[in-house]
């Protein structure tokens, strides 16, 4: 847990794999709460429909090279 | 007592466990997705060998059959993404899960097919280096099994967490060199399959028998393309189970939550 406090099992809740006690699991939910991510969904779904296209090109070349060596 | 809580075999083992418990309906969901991508991998490979020298020339036809190939790709990634969801409920639940496999967050499916298609795409360039592939297979199932720790859309987080299971890399070669083995095994299966369906057709009358054998051969490069789609396949939901697998004791392993579950079960014992 982040604020390195002793607990017991019963008292920590696990999140990603790590435990955290209440007040250290509050402040990590009011952040993801907080934050809202505009730019992350704008750029992640910008990159995936170029990569969408890039790929099928890339497909494309790729294979046709690989064919003329035959 | 020898306890091994993060080797290839427990992977392996509790993959399979996993797989018998969500294969209906969610394994044939993730089959059902992942199909058309196959096939449309198979005809598009078809169509270079049959090009071959004048694949360059047709670079129109050639760009749909692969636009065709990347659409159904996201359906593909989809599926595979419910399926591994499904993995990850019924292994922390113990029970088959029900329609809570579908509530896939979208900001986890959004960024899986970002790493998917970069993964892709870096494999396809990386084609002829045969080692590409083989590393983006292996960073492919590490991409499913922590796709759904993507709370947010990002561009780095998701190969952030990818790069954390770098630890454990041996164990992941390690089920990539099983599967690659078992792609082998289920292809023979596959072609034995159509073989024995053709064989017992052949009892039946009113069917021309020779051409079917013709058709089903593995000398006919659209049917031997076929059979190598059908055991990826075949394959898939085993793979995908085995990753989540892996990087769910991979994050237990780091936080110290193998003792604990050990010590319950021996509470339990």
């Amino acid at each position: 847990m982040s604020c390195a406090k002793l607990l017991c099992q019963e008292c920590a809740s696990q999140w990603d794999g790590i435990w955290y006690c209440s007040p250290c699991l509050a402040a990590k939910r009011t952040t993801v709460r907080s934050g809202s991510h505009a730019g992350g969904w704008i750029a992640v779904t910008a990159v995936s429909i170029l990569l969408l296209v890039v790929c099928a090109k890339v497909m494309v070349w790729t294979g046709a090279l690989l064919a003329s060596l035959q | 007592m020898i306890r091994a809580p993060l080797s290839t075999s427990s992977v392996l083992d509790e993959a399979a466990d996993t797989v018998r418990k969500v294969a209906s309906p969610w394994a044939a969901l993730s089959i059902v997705t992942a199909l058309p991508y196959r096939f449309a991998q198979a005809v598009f490979t078809d169509r270079l060998i049959q090009l071959g020298g004048e694949a360059a020339h047709r670079g129109h036809y050639l760009l749909m059959i692969a636009g065709w190939t990347m659409a159904a790709f996201v359906v593909s990634r989809w599926g595979r993404l419910v399926f591994a969801r499904a993995v990850r409920l019924s292994v922390e639940s113990g029970r088959a899960p029900g329609a809570a496999a579908l509530h896939v967050r979208f900001a986890a499916l959004l960024n899986y097919l970002y790493v998917s298609l970069v993964i892709e795409c870096f494999s396809v360039a990386m084609f002829m280096t045969c080692f590409a592939p083989a590393v983006c297979t292996i960073v492919s199932g590490l991409a499913v099994g922590t796709a759904e720790s993507n709370d947010h859309p990002s561009l780095a987080a998701p190969f952030r967490r990818i790069a954390r299971t770098g630890n454990h890399i041996r164990t992941t070669i390690a089920v990539a060199l099983v599967f690659f083995c078992a792609a082998v095994v289920a292809a023979v299966n596959v072609a034995g399959a159509f073989g024995m369906g053709v064989w017992l057709g052949s009892a039946v009358g009113g069917w021309d028998v020779q051409r079917w054998i013709r058709i089903l051969s593995l000398l006919n490069r659209r049917f031997f393309l076929m059979v190598i789609a059908g055991a990826f396949v075949a394959v898939e939901p085993f793979w995908v189970a085995a990753y989540v697998t892996f990087v769910r004791k991979a994050g237990v392993v780091e936080s110290g939550d193998d003792l604990r579950q050990w010590f319950e079960e021996l509470r339990s014992a």
